[in-house]
């Protein structure tokens, strides 16, 4: 029976493979074959020009610099806020109460807040985006925050957040980390859930206040799913393509001030006319988070501990 | 695109993330294919019912920008083509996702029969000229009108219209909607307050303290896209300096921008700001938040296109009173008439659509006596055909604004330069938010010009006259 295995798997395998080569690998590679041509995406005429276009890619001083500058801030920034808030408010709301009669327990309300928190994961992206663009506005018309800032004398930016240069990619990381950290938290909640809780007497009885069985317990047995939460949140960072689209104006800041990666290779992509150089782009997109992926899987690995 | 950011990620989706290039290729996926290219011409024949020799049972396709004039108009259209040829099948399809849809089918060798190139998703039209997609419309504008086999269609249309459709002396596009850029004010308010309209600049700016002892900002525009204030500077810099000032910035002429006419235009507008004669907040608002303000009359002047009126008809107050005057001139000007306006909203025929004589057709009917009128009475807003009238007052004054034919231009630089376009509307943004100075602005746009006029790899283009 042993000859007739092979057939049998290939059988199987054939048509998931052949979707995936067709629909994912293929793509991939014409986006490669593309970035090398003049193509502007609607003409079926085109010269190949070579690495002109990675060349070019890396003098775009009005778009293309920036937006790798800003992704770059966005990878850096974000997942660690997310993170820490999301771990901070788990603990707070499975551990950080008062121990009554030797057990342990969240601050008080503490499954409201959870769905609390959870809300902005219910809310589809682009209504997101529509009701931050509202709280950031300008004062005179109803903006949320520069109207709270008035309202008790503090300096708000007189244009709003969002045509301001100086605040609108920290107003888009904000946005960003408010809608991550109520999964987050619900998911670090889970893991925390999963640590014996004999563990913590024992920190407990020994002395440790909550802070040293954060540092000392929690977060080193949570480890794996920080690190998890690492590579999800960095590819969110990666696409921030709708919110910025949506916030901000016309579609990349002020003077291109929130430009991110994804949102310029769309404008060359069908508002410039460029899918060539846009296939560049995605090209440099794709190898950087290439590196990413396993840089973070190489470097986070860690033992596992069994409890 | 993606547009969603669920956290539900598997390692397959990162790759996913990993190249918004993916849509982008995906659509190529027939593209780098290749197809033919041996498109057919359209001529015209002897026979005034049916010029194109078109096909009666040949389907059809038409694609139009379902923006601010809506499609009902087309269907109309559509209408009169059937009455002429019944057999054909029209496929319509109205979408605001232009280049979405419509970019691959070029791409693929198919593309539509006429389509409407218009909104914020529109194809650059200078991309599709330079890669030769377009079919040339002499034919149309040579054949004998809808109404009238004595008079050819180009003698049906307002002076000055075809400009914006021609690259290079030929016409690749009918701008069929009559628009011009002015500003606005609200002819109510300026009676209760005794405000005379000014006619200068050094007028306006003399009323400003007035109006801003009424607790109104004299001026408000569309912060967040300054493409709003493209016209106001550089018509102010052509009535002060002439025409041939802002045609010099089209022809990316060295020291174009630097010409003190365009220096003073550009110091004027930065002064509307350091003098604090702009609505607070205006930067951060989007066109549809200045509109607001403007009727509820927050601010006196707003600059925008002549279509505002019957944008804002059913959302502003019923007593406002929409009145446009042209960009007040500055005193001692040399052409103060200048006005930019022409066509908009540009139909195209594609080299490569199946139906090339159908479509020339379709445009035919469009520009015909009965097509103009369902245009006018529908959507409330010019055609570039001559002599439909239009019963509202907005529309009338603005007719009057646009009456000398030598005083009709519009700045096309942003049109003909896609990286110029990008430069000089963040550019604009900051010099009206006192991000930069005039000086700045100037040597920043000067910059661009001197750029893309040493890019060899960018087509230029010329003013016919």
């Amino acid at each position: 029976m042993r000859h007739g295995r092979y057939p049998f798997i290939l059988s199987f395998l054939a048509l998931p493979v052949g979707l995936y080569a067709w629909l994912v690998i293929l793509p991939f590679a014409q986006a490669f074959q593309i970035s090398l041509t003049d193509w502007s995406g609607s003409s079926n005429n085109f010269d190949y020009i070579g690495f002109d276009n990675y060349l070019n890619l890396f003098k775009d001083e009005r778009f293309v610099l920036p937006a790798l500058r800003h992704t770059g801030i966005i990878l850096l920034v974000m997942p660690v806020i997310t993170i820490v808030l999301g771990l901070f408010f788990a603990f707070m709301l499975n551990l950080g109460g008062r121990s009554r009669q030797g057990r342990i327990e969240g601050v008080r309300g503490s499954k409201f807040h959870k769905v609390v928190y959870f809300f902005p994961q219910v809310l589809s992206v682009a209504i997101v985006g529509i009701l931050w663009k509202q709280v950031y506005a300008p004062e005179g018309f109803g903006g949320l925050i520069t109207g709270a800032l008035g309202a008790v004398g503090l300096p708000a930016p007189v244009n709003g957040f969002l045509a301001d240069k100086r605040f609108v990619l920290a107003a888009v990381i904000g946005v960003l980390v408010w809608s991550a950290v109520g999964f987050y938290l619900v998911f670090f909640s889970s893991a925390m859930a999963s640590i014996p809780r004999d563990l913590y007497e024992a920190a407990i009885i020994d002395g440790a206040g909550r802070f040293q069985t954060f540092f000392k317990i929690t977060l080193p047995l949570l480890w794996d799913s920080v690190q998890t939460a690492w590579i999800y949140l960095s590819i969110v960072a990666l696409d921030v393509f709708v919110l910025v689209y949506l916030m901000t104006p016309e579609q990349g800041g002020p003077d291109a001030a929130s430009e991110v990666v994804g949102g310029v290779i769309w404008k060359y992509a069908f508002k410039n006319a460029e899918q060539a150089f846009a296939s560049a782009i995605g090209v440099v997109l794709f190898f950087a988070a290439l590196t990413l992926a396993v840089v973070s899987l190489r470097f986070g690995r860690r033992e596992q501990i069994e409890f | 695109m993606r547009n969603s950011n669920q956290p539900l990620f598997n390692r397959r989706n990162l790759f996913g993330a990993t190249a918004a290039g993916l849509a982008a290729s995906s659509l190529a996926a027939c593209a780098t294919s290749g197809g033919d290219d041996d498109a057919e011409e359209v001529t015209v024949g002897d026979d005034a019912e049916n010029p194109f020799g078109v096909d009666g049972s040949a389907p059809l396709d038409v694609v139009i920008f379902d923006g601010g004039f809506g499609e009902e108009y087309a269907k109309a259209h559509q209408e009169i083509y059937n009455r002429a040829f019944p057999d054909a099948a029209i496929t319509h399809l109205a979408t605001q996702a232009i280049a979405e849809t419509q970019q691959p089918r070029f791409a693929e060798g198919k593309p539509t029969d006429v389509l409407d190139n218009s909104g914020a998703q529109q194809i650059p039209m200078d991309s599709l000229v330079s890669d030769g997609e377009l079919a040339e419309l002499t034919p149309l504008l040579d054949a004998p009108s809808y109404d009238d086999p004595e008079v050819t269609v180009r003698e049906t249309l307002r002076d000055g219209v075809l400009s914006m459709g021609t690259f290079n002396g030929e016409v690749y596009a009918l701008n069929y909607v009559f628009s011009a850029w002015t500003v606005w004010y609200d002819a109510k308010l300026f009676r209760d307050q005794g405000w005379t309209p000014p006619t200068t600049w050094e007028e306006m700016l003399a009323l400003c303290p007035t109006i801003q002892e009424a607790g109104i900002a004299p001026w408000t525009y569309a912060g967040q896209h300054p493409v709003y204030l493209y016209d106001l500077l550089l018509i102010l810099a052509g009535k002060h300096g002439g025409v041939e000032v802002v045609k010099a910035i089209d022809h990316l002429e060295p020291d174009a921008w630097r010409n003190p006419s365009v220096v003073k235009a550009a110091e004027a507008l930065a002064a509307l700001y350091t003098e604090g004669y702009i609505l607070e907040g205006t930067p951060g608002i989007d066109h549809i938040q200045s509109q607001t303000a403007f009727n509820e009359r927050k601010a006196a002047f707003l600059p925008c296109g002549s279509w505002l009126p019957n944008e804002q008809a059913a959302i502003a107050p019923a007593d406002f009173e929409y009145m446009p005057m042209g960009v007040p001139a500055f005193e001692g000007s040399a052409q103060p008439g200048l006005i930019s306006a022409g066509g908009e909203e540009p139909f195209v025929v594609p080299k490569n659509a199946t139906n090339l004589a159908g479509a020339y057709e379709y445009l035919r009917i469009m520009l015909s006596k009965e097509g103009a009128q369902i245009f006018g009475d529908t959507v409330q807003a010019a055609t570039v055909v001559k002599d439909v009238p239009l019963d509202n007052p907005a529309a009338q004054a603005t007719d009057a604004l646009v009456s000398n034919p030598e005083d009709l231009f519009q700045p096309r630089f942003r049109f003909w330069y896609t990286k110029m376009s990008d430069e000089v509307k963040p550019a604009l943004g900051a010099l009206l938010s006192g991000e930069s100075t005039a000086a700045e602005f100037i040597d920043r746009m000067q910059a661009v010009a001197d750029e893309t006029a040493a890019d060899d790899t960018v087509e230029k283009f010329t003013h016919e006259d």
